[in-house]
């Protein structure tokens, strides 16, 4: 493609770079803090009152979500000079932005970290923390979230409207503004519980399966068309049947969260037959990266060139980590427990924690991941990126670390569901008959062990993204 | 395998959820329903282009 | 290029998008309408008249609260019984409840319940879910919580652990001290005996009925 370099002094992939690195600066305190929560369970007298588990676990997941949006916003703002030919618009205000959205980001866990919790009054809502999982950041901070948010979409849509508008740019336009505008339901207080819940549940599902996942989609379709040089017509056209399945199935699938918290009967049936659709439009993206790779390498077979059609290893291996674990993940794991009959017993175990992180992995980190790489690509003017001894120690550790956690904590849900759940009735005393069970303790081992492997992977990440740019191994 | 209503209180959608999967069928249905109407203009457009 | 199929034509796909995307939006929207007058929060005059609510208002603590299989409904449902002391009263004004609740479901956010236990099946998993733990047969008369605490009803016994939770190990896994005053403790336990009583369509299944259960490790 000829302009895939035309970025390269670009301020909007300068910027990009910026959040990508902070992005994996918050990856590594989210796997730091989930490395005290796994030893937490095999040892509960770890960090007891120090660092208790309540606050690691909140900046486990909040740095979760946190890294991830910062690697999307990355992304996008990696990819709009390619896609509209433009530099971005309000880049300045960008910048500026950045650095107000990590400064808070610091503020915010550094009171989680310090201060933890705090009285039972509404001035703890705004300045300590919310106490609502994934969404924990006190008002201030959602305020200072929707700020940061909406210049982001501003300069998304202003460079949209003046550049070439590209279907992924018109996808990532529509996508981010109803990303940015969900987070609004998360930003009142109820006395009711079922209230509550029942638009939180807006915000966590309507982002996760349906508005990223769709980002999922777009980046996926500039992925392939800058790293294998796939037809854009093509490329598109998948994006849109994925963008009508994911919708279609994820919006109405919200109904998987409305059966037991207290919410009508009708939602068992609606959640449980449009979230069993979820799968598909993921399966679908899985084939249509397999398709597309073989479909260039074919054609380029065919010209007598028998080098790979790949111009970037790791990151199309990350890509491909992304169609298969969002499928995985996401489909597979989410589908076991997405019935209702199954869901009755599933429901607040461990195995919504195998789910949860398999599919967070497998669908989002894998996929940012490798947009890290293709920023690396970029920046340093390289022509084909290769493989390193690191990129592939990183993506296998980390790949099977994953993999060794989920399965682990699915084995730690078993017990659940048969002990706690359906023998003893999901009492107290049930709860804790069923964690002191052999095979429940003999998992948490296994998770914490997984757990460690997982974070070496990540230190050989760290290390292949900051020094391979300038490896000589490369064609430049 | 029609059902008495059994839920809370009663609801349109609560209505319709009284038979074998007749509320998830009615809302796949009114959701897919309409591609046909998109599939034949979009018919209709390419021929006219070809 | 004549005959081309509709099915490989981007246009196709992108106006389904946008129609199957816009239309689940409104179909979700009438829902959440539907769904919002459902679980809104009761009233004292329902509960005097009898009014089964699927959120019953903040002065069912003043009544007994109970949940039994329903042949009708085909699981278990929260039943509102005789009037129950509650700290001593049982006359708590339609004000004065709802002021305990806002104060336990503010000090439930506070205090952040929810990154170990579970509310609704919604949290983390470290530690008990507590959507029916006002049930639960171990803060019963008799019960081992109970009696641990050395208080004779079950609110006192609940508010005397949350306020000196690692005062009464019950497990190697500990509730840390969260700094829970007596007040905050009396408006958590209020949001505990509020929250067993919402109809949660049978979550979750056989509560408290498979005491004596043994053998499930």
């Amino acid at each position: 493609m000829a302009n895939k370099f035309t970025g390269i002094g670009s301020e909007s992939k300068q910027l990009a770079t910026w959040y990508f690195t902070f992005a994996a600066i918050i990856f590594g305190a989210q796997l730091l803090f989930g490395l005290v929560a796994a030893i937490q369970y095999v040892m509960p007298g770890f960090l007891f009152e120090v660092v208790d588990f309540n606050v690691a676990r909140m900046i486990h997941i909040n740095a979760l979500v946190v890294w991830m949006v910062f690697a999307m916003f990355g992304s996008v703002y990696y990819l709009l000079p390619d896609e509209t030919g433009i530099e971005t618009i309000g880049i300045k205000i960008g910048k500026l932005l950045f650095w107000i959205f990590a400064a808070a980001i610091v503020v915010v866990v550094l009171v989680y970290l310090l201060v933890q919790v705090g009285p039972a009054t509404e001035t703890t809502i705004w300045f300590i923390n919310e106490g609502r999982e994934y969404i924990e950041a006190p008002r201030w901070a959602d305020w200072g979230i929707v700020v940061v948010a909406l210049g982001f979409v501003a300069n998304l849509w202003l460079t949209g409207m003046s550049g070439k508008r590209s279907g992924i740019v018109t996808v990532l336009m529509a996508d981010m503004i109803a990303f940015a505008g969900l987070y609004l339901a998360g930003m009142f207080f109820t006395d009711n519980i079922v209230m509550d819940q029942y638009w939180w549940w807006w915000v966590i599902h309507l982002w996760v399966e349906a508005t990223w996942e769709v980002f999922v989609g777009a980046i996926a379709a500039y992925g392939l068309i800058t790293m294998i040089g796939a037809s854009r017509k093509v490329v598109e056209m998948w994006l849109w049947i994925e963008v009508a399945m994911l919708f279609g199935s994820g919006i109405l699938g919200i109904g998987h969260h409305y059966f037991w918290i207290g919410t009508p009967e009708y939602w068992w049936e609606i959640g449980a037959l449009f979230s069993a659709l979820e799968p598909l439009p993921l399966v679908a993206m899985f084939i249509h990266v397999m398709y597309d790779w073989g479909k260039q390498q074919g054609k380029q077979n065919a010209s007598g060139e028998v080098v790979s059609v790949i111009n970037n290893k790791p990151a199309f291996l990350w890509f491909w980590m992304n169609a298969f674990g969002n499928f995985l993940g996401a489909g597979i794991w989410g589908f076991f427990h997405t019935l209702p009959q199954v869901n009755l017993y599933t429901h607040g175990t461990q195995f919504t924690s195998a789910h949860g992180h398999l599919a967070f992995f497998g669908a989002y980190a894998t996929i940012l991941i490798g947009m890290m790489y293709i920023a690396v690509q970029g920046k340093n003017g390289i022509k084909v990126l290769k493989h390193t001894k690191s990129s592939i120690w990183a993506v296998s550790m980390i790949v099977g670390g994953v993999m060794g956690m989920t399965i682990a904590l699915t084995i730690a849900g078993y017990v659940q569901v048969l002990v706690s759940r359906a023998q003893m009735g999901a009492t107290w005393a049930g709860y804790f008959d069923g964690q002191q069970g052999v095979w429940f303790a003999q998992a948490m081992d296994w998770r914490l062990l997984m757990g460690v492997i997982t974070f070496l992977g990540f230190i050989f990440l760290v290390k292949d993204l900051l020094s391979t740019g300038k490896n000589p191994v490369h064609e430049r | 395998m029609f059902e008495q209503f059994t839920d809370l209180v009663p609801s349109f959608f609560g209505w319709i959820n009284q038979g074998p999967m007749t509320l998830t069928i009615f809302l796949h249905t009114i959701i897919v329903l309409p591609m046909f109407w998109i599939y034949k203009q979009e018919k209709a457009r390419l021929e006219q282009e070809g | 290029m004549a005959n081309k199929s509709v099915w490989s034509d981007n246009r196709f796909w992108q106006r389904s998008a946008a129609w199957v995307t816009g239309f689940a939006s409104v179909l979700l929207i009438w829902l959440t309408f539907d769904t919002m007058g459902q679980i809104a929060i009761g009233t004292d005059a329902d509960l005097q008249s009898g009014v089964t609510k699927r959120v019953p208002g903040p002065t069912v603590i003043n009544y007994k609260i109970s949940y039994e299989m329903s042949t009708k409904r085909g699981h278990e449902v929260p039943v509102i019984g005789e009037k129950e002391k509650f700290f001593g009263r049982d006359d708590y004004s339609e004000e004065e409840a709802g002021a305990l609740l806002h104060l336990g479901k503010l000090g439930s956010q506070a205090k952040n319940c929810m990154n170990c236990h579970t509310l609704l099946g919604n949290g983390a998993y470290y530690a008990p879910d507590l959507t029916k733990a006002w049930l639960d047969p171990a803060w019963q008369d008799g019960g081992t919580m109970q009696a641990m605490t050395g208080k004779s009803t079950k609110e006192e016994a609940m508010a005397e652990f949350l306020q000196h939770p690692s005062t009464y190990p019950t497990h190697s896994r500990m509730m840390p001290n969260l700094g829970i005053t007596a007040q905050e403790a009396k408006g958590l336990v209020a949001f505990l005996k509020h929250m067993s009583s919402i109809d949660t369509n049978g979550f979750p299944r056989n509560f408290g009925r498979m005491q004596g259960a043994v053998n499930g490790k």
